[in-house]
């Protein structure tokens, strides 16, 4: 079955210390709903963006390692679900309660099925 | 143990049919060397993106196209499970030499915090 990943955005300043009872029930009810619709893959939470490392290739061939987030956005990506879903129109469904739940913009991206010229990389362990 | 999220950077317009054999094969390897470590949890690429926003009257607007409006956006990724962040980091330099590409890492949290 495809995979999706429904990513949600948040602004580079923002608080998850801030989160409203109502919302985090909201999302844990989303993710039960995901669990018992077995569509659920792996999802978590992310620490906010000025926590991030980002390493960049160098033209000598080193890797300079700065901290702070890779792009200079207004808006990083704050946590993610990975859906096992039928199709697109299944994961933009999860995707709109997901905007409902958490508050907040999502993207929803398939993950590439097909590597071209090498065998798959394969999906990871169960997380 | 921690869980990390090691984000690759691609351009725009790149195009992933175009990519170099080597590049492929090397990545590949950096994907074993990961398994066989115990370290890999998940990897992927990802393909076109469509973006909800929602509304003031509660709705959810739906169009194609990535979220941020930048030159660069996430490719793939992995999520692997580090002692710390210095690990996280090791593997994300050989993810910069495989890839050829820029690396983000982020550490992941769980709500509620698993036993």
């Amino acid at each position: 079955m495809p995979q999706y990943l429904i990513a949600i955005q948040h602004p580079e300043d923002y608080d998850p210390s801030l989160e409203g009872e109502a919302m985090i029930r909201d999302i844990a009810a989303l993710n039960e709903e995901m669990d018992a619709a077995g569509a659920r893959f792996f999802a978590g939470g992310l620490e906010s963006a000025r926590h991030a490392r980002s390493l960049r290739k160098q033209p000598g061939g080193g890797v300079s390692i700065t901290d702070g987030p890779y792009l200079e956005a207004k808006e990083h990506v704050g946590g993610f679900w990975i859906l096992d879903c039928a199709d697109l129109d299944e994961a933009l469904a999860w995707g709109r309660k997901a905007v409902v739940a958490c508050r907040v913009p999502v993207e929803v991206r398939a993950f590439l099925r097909i590597r071209p010229k090498r065998e798959s990389p394969g999906r990871g362990g169960s997380a | 143990m921690p869980q990390y999220l090691v984000a690759g950077y691609l351009p725009d317009d790149f195009d992933p049919s175009q990519m170099d054999e080597a590049v492929g094969r090397e990545i590949h390897a950096l994907n074993e060397e990961m398994i066989a470590a115990g370290v890999r949890k998940f990897a992927c690429g990802l393909g076109a993106a469509k973006s909800l926003r929602p509304q003031s009257d509660g709705g959810v607007l739906v169009t194609d196209g990535p979220y941020l409006e930048t030159k660069e956006h996430i490719g793939g990724f992995w999520i692997l499970e580090c002692a710390d962040m210095d690990e996280a980091v090791a593997w994300a330099r050989k993810g910069v030499a495989a890839t050829r590409g820029q690396v983000e890492i982020r550490e992941i949290f769980f709500v509620p915090t698993p036993e």
